[in-house]
């Protein structure tokens, strides 16, 4: 395939097994044509993000200013939605490929200045892409005037300190700028006023790592792979219940079933899967019913969820759904950077109503309630992250209903009430509580 | 630097079409069609909106997800609904999201009765919460700083506090610490926050979080009244709004006014008042940390009376008896003062300051010309200007306003520091800077080649060059040289010719411009008019004292031995040019005016705190109104013509500053025939010029710049500027000027009427567009009330 | 083991329950002729200010900087940074408490963050963070804590000792863990991730067969 191809070839993270490999010929091949042409490809391409929201890559970058001011290009490499892990794979084991995909979308771009704004957690990955881009500098494939072209480009990898929400485009810029990682009101959006004010496109790693197979196959080629709305290859990070874990590479609109069993080698003998996450702990949850779903971006939002970064956590049914319901929403509360309110106190008020709900403090009418305040947190928050949290606990509470009930039965019952033990009036009051 | 050009368009407001400036925020544009969207986090003055509380939410036609109504620009044909069930819905979650971690310790709270959040949630809340896990708590009330306490239970992270120390005031000492629902607002590691505009966060909380420590549980909101005035503790004056409870101030918040104040108040104009107000400050024009000094060991044991301190507010005359300061009656003290003064005569001098409004300048120079013909009148610390310079200076189409500084291309501080001369203006510099890209560049006076070099430069930017220059700038032997070097690298910019572009002048007293426009100057009369007969200056007056050939002095606010005063400065400005200004004054100690008043056989002072200098010389002090407590007007350092308005009872047997004057004045044989505060406005505006017409009514709770007022074009070749003087050409381009430079949308009837205040009638005659400011009517009923009720829709308080 | 802060409902930040101490002055930008900075930390800082167009830009790697040399990001700390920086230690302060990997309290030398998220715990990593902090319990030198997802949910559970990823971890590894952490040695070599193949079938097929698709099941 494009991006997992020899990639545990011993050597692949240094120039001369990557250059060996044909390293950076895609970007001499997309120095020697326009930027405009080199945009055009990749518009062809139909090549869509793969960091989460799927935008088209060729698109975005075409919203870019035209003209000679300071524009910047960042390569998210926050990699911090839970499940996800490919983008650790290919900085650790082959930098060269997305420092040639960063050059040739700078140039695509007009942009001068780019960085990687990768998590701190990844000390490993940092430190091969800080060598692999002293050798890259060293060669000339980035820097001043490059390969002789009058394309110059400074590539800094600028190391995080562990919030999940600098992974989101706004609060990565804020945070690059020195900031609280808090995410900027939109519009204006980052193509237009971005980092330092400027013009800045940003990418997720796996998307720009594509970019120099696009130029070397050409984008009709590339557009061949997948599926019409969904081209290409796609990494996918598969964890959890599953036999064998890890990253594959795969077609986009396989069955997400091939993926799983085929690929993944299904739950533990044993057990059966009980719910699955199609795209990070942020999208809403699929059943065995949805596993022959194609996993393509397209049909996963048809069938209510999303493909996301491409992270199936496959949950099996030995775990209780409350259990799964409090990890997801303790993280977003975790991580809520705390500048909105919906996401502020409803990640931390769903929390609360959950732990209730296991200590066997609740009745099932705090499902409704649950249920509503995530309906209140959905599209009505500065960014996605309030949303991250909502659709997937939401997802729950409407596909496992009968579960949470009856986990709160049986925990009032460990509690030593019954439903019936409080009185109707106190029940309302309960779930409704006083002003 | 152009300023924002707006276009009307019209708007589709649930259901009704709207006309509103374009690209006006959707919650302001609503108000345009009476329609409130609420909000905490959106406060337009602390720059671009956030979209934090997400209390604004509305839904716009074709956009699927509902929008913050207060960052979304409104544009011609926008379809907007915020009555629709799912606004509703939504508006009504963020009200209980806001409450699940607030205490609802209203009754207890300081903010109840005033505070957004309550209304809010009585206006758009579901009135029931169903949250019932237990609340997350802190520790409170702590102390933020000396001044402000913070309740940290009750914040609902609404980021204004912490904007406006980052994006205002700019000391980023104000953060948010942590992050999600354990956010909270501090500073770093147990440092207090203390800055030169801390309190304007207090005003800006949307909820009890923020509150004032020395106004905590002091007051209720229906305790209290409101009372528009200027604060005039410096020449910047504000434009306040005192909270008046039983005859007394407990606070003093800002009274917006975008050409004055931006609406912001320093920590002196906040804080100082009561100290001021009670007598435990020290003197009116006193640095800003408010100390309270037993006794003062200058002015020697036994020099004044038990019960009697430095420091504290005259509240009632006090006559020398003895070596010692006694509380005399008012018979006694007028027939001490007159006597004195009558011995000395036209060897008498009079220096006028601090607070003192337009009407006392000008009923002190009437006396001292008419009643002991003295032309030894003062108003300059640093000494007299050339008054054919002085003209110049002051020709409107020279002058610029407030808001230049922050439009301009650049602007040149000129011997002068904003943030101590006139705190205020230091924030309009920052937001020019910040928001407007404004270049900054400061200069002295003391090289005149490199100031016009600087400004040379500074003119590439653009031909919007605003220099602000401080009094001292012109004071002392070289002042007309300098004057005239200021003079010509204005011509030589074209700064008058300019719009947007000119001169600013922040004088060393808070009233300077209004003082000197009303004849406090011992070479020129009203108005900047030609005298009658040339009298001596400041630095001249302490030398003919000490060298015995005046005998007397008369001290309007002034105490040229207190180091914060002006006048102490001023004379060391004399001794060595381009000497500190206002506030940073050399030691009292070597001052000349140590000498003349030592020497001054009668010294008689109106002041309303008992300073180190007049407690020492005086041998007549007559208390003197604060701010607070007089009526009057006073001239902002641009010319616009504010009204001081009395909020409070005079203090003790305190009687207003005109009626002493006047009284002094019979006493010494000349009638100055005003028996009220109306009439010696009436006859100051009379006698300026450029003041005529003018009525206490068009100046109401706004003000107005008299440069762009009609009349000024009328008149000003008549007097103003003199006989045939250059100002005339100026002076009816000022007129020009104000018919074009203030962009404002034209009312539409819809907006005129009802919520719209009516123009004063001098403006309904010559075009609503020559005043932008909606001066009020004051009327007599509302005297009180006037000035301090805004336009409703017009404007926005936090 | 040192609680996460901010993850427990009640745990929290120092500062959040105190006054202010109005002896004190305003924290102002720190006078470089009064504030002493290791010289190499200042360098470590000034080399970090110089990557970007805005020296603002450094914040993350400043603290960083000074947190390996201080331990935590100490007040000390904080100010030695904005002195170089020339920012408040405020603007400082806030930056530092947003982010995980900053430490707002003093901490033990090693950092064992154990990633606790979805795909580690549904693979025992809660037993194994209680397990590991037991066993630190008493040794200062460590710090212990729950993660979120660290991205290394392919060896979950896993853990993450002073940045080096380990994985799958189990409870029988933690007395090697703590011990090779302790004595400075590579922390279980074999279970390091950076020796770990891929587990796309193509790329590593002798150590995971391919199998064929199987046919669902039965719900
Ligand atoms: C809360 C949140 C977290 C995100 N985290 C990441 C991330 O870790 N990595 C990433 O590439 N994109 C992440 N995104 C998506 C980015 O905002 C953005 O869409 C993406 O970087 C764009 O790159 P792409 O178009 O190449 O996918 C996140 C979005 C949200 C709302
Ligand atoms: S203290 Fe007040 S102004 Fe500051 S964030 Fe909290 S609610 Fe807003
Ligand atoms: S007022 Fe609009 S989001 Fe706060």
């Amino acid at each position: 395939m494009l991006l997992l191809k020899d990639i545990d070839e011993p050597g692949l993270n240094t120039l001369p097994v990557y250059e060996a490999r044909g390293g950076y010929a895609a970007l001499r091949k997309a120095l020697e044509m326009t930027p405009a042409d080199v945009l055009s490809e990749l518009e062809a391409s139909g090549l869509r993000g793969r960091g989460g929201a799927g935008f088209q890559m060729g698109k975005k970058v075409s919203f870019l200013p035209q003209g000679s001011m300071d524009k910047y290009l960042v390569c998210n490499a926050d990699e911090s939605e839970p499940g996800t892990f490919k983008d650790r794979e290919l900085m650790q084991k082959n930098p060269h490929l997305l420092i040639e995909g960063i050059v040739i979308a700078s140039y695509a771009a007009g942009a001068d200045r780019s960085f990687i704004y990768i998590r701190g957690e990844y000390v490993l990955q940092a430190d091969v892409l800080d060598a692999a881009l002293a050798q890259a500098r060293e060669a000339g494939y980035v820097g001043e005037q490059i390969l002789g072209s009058d394309h110059s480009l400074s590539l800094v990898v600028h190391r995080g300190a562990g919030a999940y929400i600098c992974g989101e485009e706004t609060g990565l810029l804020d945070s690059l700028e020195g900031k609280r990682g808090n995410p900027r009101l939109k519009p204006p959006f980052p193509a237009n006023q971005g980092l330092y004010q400027g013009p800045t496109l940003i990418n997720n790693v796996e998307t720009l790592s594509t970019v120099p197979a696009i130029m070397t196959m050409g984008a009709k080629q590339y557009a061949e792979l997948g599926v019409q709305t969904s081209t290409g290859t796609k990494l996918v990070s598969i964890s959890g219940h599953v036999q064998r874990p890890g990253n594959y590479e795969i077609e986009l609109g396989i069955p997400a079933r091939e993926i799983i069993y085929g690929l993944a080698g299904g739950p533990p003998v044993g057990s059966e899967i009980k719910c699955w996450f199609p795209g990070g702990s942020s999208a809403p949850v699929l059943t065995p019913d949805d596993l022959d779903v194609p996993y393509d971006f397209d049909s996963l939002a048809k069938a209510g969820s999303m493909l996301g970064s491409g992270a199936i956590i496959v949950v099996d049914d030995s775990t209780p759904i409350v259990e799964l319901a409090l990890k997801v929403a303790m993280f977003y509360r975790h991580e809520s950077c705390g500048k909105c309110t919906p996401c502020r106190e409803g990640t931390n008020w769903t929390v609360k109503m959950l732990q209730r709900i296991d200590s066997g403090e609740a009745t099932p009418m705090d499902l409704d309630i649950m249920a509503s305040v995530q309906d209140h947190i959905i599209g009505n928050c500065l960014c996605v992250l309030g949303d991250a949290m909502a659709m997937p606990i939401g997802s729950m509470i409407a596909k496992f209903r009968d579960e949470f009930e009856a986990h709160i039965e049986a925990a009032r019952a460990r509690a030593g009430l019954t439903l019936g033990s409080v009185p109707a009036d106190e029940q309302a009051l309960l779930a409704h509580g006083t002003s | 630097m152009p300023r924002p050009q707006t276009r009307t368009i019209t708007l589709t407001i649930d259901g009704r079409e709207v006309d509103a400036p374009e690209n006006a925020m959707l919650v302001d544009a609503a108000k345009h069609g009476d329609v409130e969207i609420p909000v905490f986090c959106y406060e337009p003055k602390l720059g671009n909106p956030v979209g934090a509380c997400r209390m604004c939410l509305v839904e716009i036609e074709g956009i699927g997800k509902l929008q913050t109504g207060c960052s979304t620009p409104v544009k011609d044909g926008m379809v907007v609904h915020t009555q629709t069930e799912r606004v509703k819905e939504a508006q009504k979650s963020v009200v209980e999201f806001l409450l699940i971690n607030h205490p609802l310790d209203c009754p207890v709270c300081d903010k109840g009765g005033e505070c957004p959040l309550q209304d809010i949630s009585f206006g758009w809340g579901g009135g029931i919460s169903r949250f019932i896990e237990p609340k997350r708590h802190f520790v409170k009330p702590l102390e933020l700083s000396p001044k402000i306490a913070i309740d940290r239970e009750r914040c609902i992270l609404c980021y204004r506090c912490v904007r406006f120390s980052q994006e205002i005031s700019e000391d980023y000492q104000l953060v948010l610490l942590q992050r999600g629902a354990h956010s909270f607002v501090s500073t770093f590691d147990g440092h207090p926050y203390v800055a030169p505009f801390s309190g304007n966060i207090i005003e800006l909380c949307p909820v009890g979080a923020l509150t004032s420590r020395s106004y905590r549980f002091r007051a209720r909101p229906w305790d209290i009244e409101d009372a528009g005035s200027v604060c005039t503790l410096c020449p910047a004056q504000c434009n306040v709004s005192l909270t008046v409870r039983d005859e007394r101030v407990m606070r003093v918040l800002s009274r917006e006014h975008s050409e004055v104040d931006d609406g912001w108040l320093c920590d002196r104009g906040r804080f100082a008042y009561p100290a001021l107000a009670e007598g435990t400050g020290s003197n009116a024009g006193g640095d800003p940390t408010i100390e309270v000094r037993e006794g003062n060991p200058a002015a020697g044991n036994g020099a004044v009376a038990r019960g009697v301190r430095v420091g504290m507010r005259v509240s009632e005359p006090l006559l020398r008896d003895g070596g010692e300061l006694r509380p005399v009656s008012w018979e006694r003290a007028l027939e001490e003062a007159a006597a004195g003064l009558k011995r000395a005569g036209a060897k008498t001098a009079a220096l006028a300051g601090g607070g003192a409004t337009n009407e006392e300048g000008f009923l002190l120079s009437r006396l001292m010309r008419e009643a002991l013909g003295s032309s030894d009148v003062d108003s300059r610390p640093g000494g007299a200007l050339d008054l054919q310079l002085a003209r110049e200076l002051a020709a409107p189409s020279l002058q610029a306003k407030v808001s230049d500084l922050e439009f301009a291309h650049a602007v040149l501080v000129l011997d002068c520091e904003p943030i101590v001369d006139a705190p205020i203006l230091d924030l309009r510099l920052r937001k020019g800077v910040r928001r407007h890209d404004m270049k900054l560049a400061r200069a002295s006076g003391d090289d005149l080649d490199a100031l016009r070099d600087t400004a040379r430069q500074l003119s590439q930017q653009g031909e919007e060059l605003v220099i602000l220059w401080g009094e001292r700038f012109v004071a002392g032997r070289d002042g007309d040289e300098r004057a005239r070097a200021l003079l010509d690298l204005a011509a030589e910019l074209a700064l008058g010719e300019t719009d947007g572009a000119g001169l600013l002048e922040i004088p060393a007293a808070s009233n300077g411009r209004g003082l000197r426009e009303s004849g406090v100057l011992p070479n020129a009369g009203p108005g900047l008019s030609e005298p009658e007969a040339e009298g001596r200056d400041a630095p001249a007056i302490a030398a003919a004292l000490a060298a015995g050939e005046l005998s007397a002095v008369y001290l309007l606010e002034v105490d040229p031995l207190s180091a914060s005063d002006p006048f102490a400065a001023g004379a060391s400005a004399d001794a060595g040019a381009g000497a500190a200004g206002n506030g940073t004054g050399a030691p009292a100690a070597d001052s000349p005016w140590q000498d003349a008043l030592e020497r001054a056989s009668t010294v008689v002072a109106h002041a309303t705190l008992l300073s180190e200098g007049i407690a020492e010389h005086a041998n007549v002090i007559f208390p003197a109104g604060s701010y607070a407590e007089k009526e009057g007007t006073v001239t902002h350092p641009d010319g616009r013509l504010q009204r001081v308005r009395q909020a409070v009872a005079l203090a003790g047997s305190t009687r207003p500053g005109w009626q002493v004057i006047a009284e002094l004045s019979q006493r010494l044989g000349v009638d100055l025939d005003v028996y009220n505060e109306k009439e010696a406005s009436q006859q100051l505006f009379d006698a300026v010029s450029f003041y005529e017409g003018v009525t206490l009514e068009e100046i109401g709770g706004r003000g107005v710049r008299w440069q762009e007022r009609v009349q000024a074009f009328a008149t000003a070749g008549g007097g103003a500027g003199g006989t045939d003087s250059p100002a005339e050409t100026p002076y009816s381009h000022g007129y020009t000027e104000s018919a074009k430079a203030d962009i404002q949308p034209t009312p539409s009837p819809a907006e005129s009427e009802p919520n719209h205040q009516p123009y004063p009638s001098a403006q309904q005659h010559s075009g609503a567009d020559t005043e932008t400011h909606g001066a009020d009517t004051d009327t007599e009923a509302s005297d009180r009330d006037g000035p301090s009720s805004d336009p409703p829709g017009t404007e926005q308080r936090g | 083991m040192t609680p996460v802060p901010r993850l427990g409902d009640d745990a929290r930040a120092s500062g959040w329950d105190r006054s202010a101490d109005p002896e004190k002055d305003p924290a102002l930008i720190p006078d470089p002729a009064t504030t002493d900075v290791p010289a190499q930390l200042r360098k470590a800082i000034e080399d970090a200010m110089a990557r970007y167009p805005d020296s603002r830009s450094a914040a993350i790697p400043a603290l960083h900087a000074a947190q390996e040399l201080h331990g935590w990001c100490s007040p000390e700390a904080i100010e030695q940074v904005a002195c170089v920086m020339q920012v408040t230690p405020a603007y400082l302060d806030s930056v530092a408490s947003f982010y995980d990997m900053l430490e707002n309290h003093p901490v033990g030398r090693h950092s064992v963050y154990v990633c606790t998220n979805i795909s580690c715990s549904l693979r025992g990593a809660d037993a194994l963070l209680a397990a590991i902090g037991e066993a630190a319990a008493d040794d200062a030198d460590f710090n212990v804590r729950s993660f979120e997802c660290l991205g290394a949910c392919d060896i979950a559970p896993m853990a993450s000792v002073d940045g080096v990823y380990v994985g799958p971890l189990s409870i029988d590894d933690v007395p090697q863990l703590l011990d090779d952490a302790r004595s400075g040695r590579p922390v279980l070599p074999d279970k390091q991730l950076a020796t770990r193949l891929v587990a796309d079938p193509r790329a590593n097929s002798q150590q995971f067969p391919p199998h064929a698709v199987e046919q669902g099941s039965s719900r």
